[in-house]
């Protein structure tokens, strides 16, 4: 029975319910898109003079901030299901490292992270160049934004080990145990009858973590990286117009991570009608 | 008789402190339909789980069809030969009837989808439920579900059929439908071991009858004989309670 039906009943039985919370998180996210939005056009149509300026001036930051977070978050899922598998692994080299990782990041605030790969890591690498008289090595000049996006997948990626390990553990050990007895060897059975289904499982805090992430990419304006945050900080130490600035910064976050949110439920949507 | 096919020699096997096998020895020959019985926690299961290396024993000896179970090679390689039915059905919930059916044929056996598919109808129809094939687990019956589950496992064309428990988790209406396509498969000559307690399908089908208590077999013999005429005082009294209803 276990294995057969799990999620089914209840989330079927949820959807029966009249006016249960799927249809009224629509229309919290609705008026919540119209309010915003409209803000940011009534500001940006009334007020065009700091407003539509500063639009301007952060859109490229705009295109840096998303650019950041969805090339950091395809990395960040294969990092997290290398380390979930490895958080799993019986093998102790394997588990120990991965668990090293994991405990290692957890306990380093994201920007310390951030500042140390950016301004240590290089140096680490020129001083190793130096040492091992490898002229491309100490040469080395980091880019901000790859040493941004190298920061951001580093700790995400353990996060998001995290939650692959519990995906895999959520799914009934009998299915591997199924997969195995038909010949199958372990990576065969992860690929094709644990993962798809853990997939499933995890799709909502994956959500969450894409949404974290997108917020978190405000941080790496402190390194040389001219994202959103930083080209509001620009126009505002030359404007002094914290207030103007500020609040359409926050706008246009919200629009993003509305509009990730939508996106996250439409997938767990479809991918549940699938089963 | 037949050739050997599958050869126990004197395994052990632990979980933590519980010795769960002292030093079983079995040999099943092809064609041979072997029942296990004996009480919950006699090692049962896991000598059956042993047969195809679910459960890995400390010492002693299995061979499958000539292949020694000594490595990942030849334990996949046994794993293909040996079909496994288990007793909460275990099929892939993410896959329909049919899918459960095909995967592990294009995966491990390297078919072509129309034929792996064509091998998956033939075997619905063979267990009965070929309307059920576009149908994912969660909306079969625990016995439409055993059926495709034993019918995944003849998908790879096995020489030998492990039971563990196959009806212990059906309602009573659905253990027959079950029973019946086991006893069809013990009379095409299907190599079958079978932990259970089902006595109408022991009595019906099995050749040979073995008694198992505290990690070992104390006795062995035909259902008839066993059930009639049962040697050790312990398997008398086992028997007792599962025969008087």
């Amino acid at each position: 029975m276990e294995a057969g039906q799990k999620p089914n009943p209840t989330e079927e039985a949820l959807e029966h319910v009249p006016g249960a919370e799927r249809s009224a998180r629509i229309d919290a996210w609705w008026w919540l898109l119209i309010l915003v939005i409209g803000a940011a056009i009534l500001l940006i149509t009334t007020m065009p003079d700091p407003y539509l300026n500063i639009l301007q001036f952060v859109s490229d930051g705009l295109g840096v901030t998303v650019l950041v977070t969805a090339v950091s978050f395809i990395l960040v899922l294969i990092i997290g299901m290398i380390g979930g598998l490895g958080r799993l692994a019986k093998n102790r080299i394997i588990y120990f490292i991965s668990t090293l990782y994991v405990e290692i990041v957890r306990g380093i605030p994201l920007l310390v992270q951030l500042i140390w790969w950016y301004f240590a890591f290089p140096v680490v690498i020129q001083q190793l160049g130096i040492l091992l008289k490898i002229q491309a090595l100490a040469d080395f000049q980091a880019n901000p934004i790859a040493m941004a996006i190298l920061g951001l997948v580093f700790c995400y990626g353990a996060y998001m080990s995290e939650i692959y390990r519990a995906g895999i553990q959520s799914i009934p050990k009998g299915q591997m145990e199924a997969a195995r007895s038909l010949g199958m060897s372990y990576f065969q059975a992860m690929r094709h009858i644990i993962l798809p289904q853990a997939i499933r499982v995890v799709l909502p805090p994956m959500g969450n973590e894409f949404i974290a992430l997108l917020k978190d990419s405000s941080l790496v304006s402190v390194v040389a990286v001219a994202d959103m945050t930083r080209r509001g900080r620009e126009f505002m130490s030359t404007h002094f117009n914290p207030i103007e600035v500020w609040t359409l910064v926050a706008l246009l976050y919200l629009v993003l991570t509305l509009f990730s949110a939508r996106m996250v439920t439409w997938i767990e949507k479809k991918s549940r009608i699938e089963r | 008789m037949a050739e050997l096919i599958i050869k126990i020699e004197n395994i052990y096997k632990r979980f933590g402190r519980v010795q769960a096998l002292r030093g079983v020895s079995l040999d099943v020959k092809k064609g041979e339909v072997v029942v296990i019985v004996g009480p919950s926690g006699s090692g049962k299961s896991t000598l059956l789980r042993c047969i195809n290396r679910l459960e890995q024993y400390e010492s002693g000896k299995i061979a499958v069809d000539g292949i020694p179970l000594d490595s990942t090679k030849n334990i996949n390689a046994v794993r293909m030969e040996v079909g496994m039915v288990f007793q909460s059905f275990n099929l892939f919930a993410h896959l329909t009837a049919l899918e459960n059916l095909t995967i592990a044929q294009r995966v491990v056996r390297r078919r072509k989808k129309e034929e792996a598919e064509k091998t998956a109808i033939a075997l619905l129809a063979k267990v009965g439920i070929p309307e059920k094939a576009n149908v994912r687990p969660g909306q079969l019956s625990g016995g439409q579900q055993q059926r495709v589950a034993i019918a995944r496992a003849l998908a790879m064309n096995p020489k030998i059929m492990l039971f563990d428990e196959p009806t212990s988790a059906l309602d009573p209406e659905m253990i027959k439908e079950v029973l019946d396509v086991m006893l069809a498969l013990a009379k095409e000559g299907m190599t079958m071991v079978v932990v259970s307690h089902e006595m109408g399908f022991t009595r019906a089908a099995a050749n040979r009858v073995i008694f198992m208590d505290e990690g070992q077999i104390l006795e062995q013999a035909p259902p008839d004989k066993l059930f009639s005429n049962p040697s050790h005082e312990r398997t008398k009294q086992f028997l007792s309670k599962i025969l008087s209803h």
